[in-house]
């Protein structure tokens, strides 16, 4: 089983090839943007591709020109398990299957990148929420700090007036937050 | 109750329609919650509406019939509306428009191909798109043999500017408003269009799932009143710069308003179409031209079965869609195209409808009963008989 990764990504590409390794008799190729030649060179009985990646098309190219070049895994799999290619393309997932395949190993294959593309994705949006998270305890405190500076109050008293601002506007703490400061900064003259 | 939908769509000018719709509330009118997806690619929305993620889509009409002559049989589509006509554009890079001087016709090109030796390379949105069969037939004409003297590749309208900026192609055929941004930003000549090609010729479709509108055969039929109406809105010359507005943001098509406008223009012959002389029918014969376009650059066998693919196109839908707002929907599912060197009037549901010429740019008349012989018929072609 010859298996081509195209991912611009390749923190990604490598989970998926890691995940792939198992698989015996297998030889892969992980790539971060398709040429043409290498795609021939290769001839890959798979390829996986990331959705938004642009080399994608490169493919597509090529499945114009005769009918035995690379489809669309979307239309391989349907027959084999129904929601398979539904989950695939969620994950994120671009994949061509060359004709005459098992499609047990395809799907064993598919089910693999959609996990490692899926984890990816998880792993991403546990990052961006740490790191918002962050910004917003960084706001909070220095809205509580103006709070306790311009009124004279402790630390507990500025996160309630905070708190109770949030629950009478229906937003969280952090945007309520930066609403202040932002304010403070205009009545200040920061901005206009 | 509310039915929630997913449509996809491309950053082109003629996603007007399912984007009119939204942000003119007429979807929320016919009880549909729809959530519009920007799509980077055409393979995307073919993958996605296939794989049931999308409900439907702006759909390349070719892509849309393509999908019924997959074998196995797929996920088929079903084209309830054609979404437009026109805004497709042939163009050249700096270089190599200096270097084809001031005869801009493909024979030009040909001399110049000759001349450097070397194939310039194209691109085209993808492989079943009116843009391919349009640089293909124009290329063709002026005697450049499209699969030999030139090579095409397919990038998605959005990535084209950046291709010709990195010198990867020398030309390229895509949809409004790409093309004269690409004249805008890269000094790239448009030297063709598809309303020289054929004036009122086929494009986009809203294209559905064939599964999902035999499910929820109600909220097919209300995403169709919605479409229509919207086209309706669009094509109205006084909503051309709100329009423009409206598609220039950066969640729609992400180019300046002006750029848009300039194919918006009523005064313009080369304004894109969304209702004006029945552009929403989706006429079968558009389906069997794009056919024979499949046939005739060897895209499918000489024996392959069309019925089913000319069963995608749904005048009767669209007749339906067009009753309920009043309007007069033609009669026949087919007509003869390009057979019209005027303006012409043809039967409709409610009345007589206006039409324009329809002359196919170096093409004889196309009738849809024998679109192979009508494929066979070009000096270049590559369905032997």
């Amino acid at each position: 089983m010859r298996v081509l990764i195209v991912d611009p990504d390749s923190t990604r590409a490598s989970l998926v090839a890691e995940g792939l390794a198992q698989m015996q008799p297998l030889a892969l190729l992980s790539v971060e943007h398709l040429r043409e030649t290498e795609l021939v060179a290769f001839a890959p009985d798979i390829v996986i591709v990331a959705c938004d990646s642009p080399d994608r098309d490169t493919i597509e190219s090529l499945r114009g020109a005769t009918r035995d070049n690379p489809r669309p895994v979307v239309m391989f799999v349907d027959q084999s398990r129904p929601g398979l290619a539904e989950e695939v393309v969620r994950a994120g997932v671009a994949a061509y299957v060359v004709d005459g395949l098992q499609p047990g190993r395809i799907q064993a294959i598919l089910e693999v990148a959609r996990v490692r593309f899926q984890m990816m994705q998880q792993l991403r949006t546990d990052l961006a929420k740490a790191q918002s998270d962050l910004a917003a305890r960084k706001t909070i405190e220095r809205a509580k700090g103006l709070l306790m500076k311009e009124r004279q109050i402790d630390e507990d008293a500025a996160y309630a007036i905070l708190r109770k601002l949030a629950m009478n506007s229906g937003r969280s703490i952090g945007m309520v937050a930066a609403d202040l400061l932002a304010f403070a900064g205009v009545l200040k003259g920061d901005q206009t | 109750m509310t039915a929630a939908l997913h449509l996809g769509f491309i950053a082109l000018t003629d996603s007007a329609p399912l984007i009119v719709a939204k942000e003119r509330g007429l979807f929320a009118d016919e009880g549909l919650d729809v959530t519009l997806h920007r799509e980077v690619s055409w393979a995307t929305i073919r993958d996605k509406v296939g794989a049931g993620l999308f409900q439907g889509a702006h759909m390349l009409g070719p892509m849309a019939l393509a999908q019924a002559l997959e074998a196995p049989p797929q996920q088929a589509f079903l084209a309830p509306l054609a979404l437009n006509a026109h805004g497709a554009a042939i163009g050249v890079s700096r270089s190599l428009a200096d270097a084809m001087g001031e005869d801009l016709s493909a024979a030009r090109l040909a001399q110049v191909i000759a001349a450097r030796g070397k194939a310039p390379t194209f691109a085209v949105v993808y492989h079943h798109s009116i843009h391919n069969y349009l640089l293909r037939h124009w290329a063709a004409a002026g005697g450049v043999d499209p699969d030999r003297d030139i090579r095409i590749v397919i990038a998605p309208p959005t990535a084209i500017a950046a291709r010709l900026a990195s010198g990867d192609i020398d030309g390229f055929c895509v949809g409004a408003p790409w093309g004269s941004f690409c004249e805008t930003i890269e000094g790239a000549r448009v030297v063709f269009e598809s309303r020289g090609f054929w004036p009122g010729g086929p494009d986009k479709v809203l294209g559905v799932s064939a599964a999902w509108a035999e499910r929820e055969r109600e909220q097919m039929r209300a995403l169709t009143r919605a479409v229509l109406r919207a086209q309706m809105w669009a094509d109205a010359p006084e909503n051309a710069p709100a329009l423009a507005q409206m598609l220039s943001a950066r969640t729609y098509v992400g180019a300046p308003a002006p750029l848009i406008a300039r194919r918006l223009d009523g005064a313009s012959p080369t304004k894109i179409r969304f209702a004006a002389h029945a552009t929403w029918f989706p006429w079968r014969s558009h389906a069997a031209w794009f056919l024979s376009q499949m046939l005739r650059w060897g895209q499918i066998p000489a024996d392959a079965p069309l019925a089913p693919a000319l069963e995608v196109y749904h005048p009767d839908l669209c007749r339906e869609a067009a009753a309920h707002l009043g309007l007069s929907a033609p009669l026949a599912d087919a007509k003869t195209e390009g057979a019209h060197v005027n303006d012409w009037a043809l039967p409709g549901t409610a009345g007589p409808i206006a039409m324009s010429a329809d002359r196919i740019f170096e093409s004889p008349p196309f009738d849809h009963e024998s679109l192979a012989a009508y494929a066979a018929g070009f000096a270049i072609s590559r369905l032997k008989r």
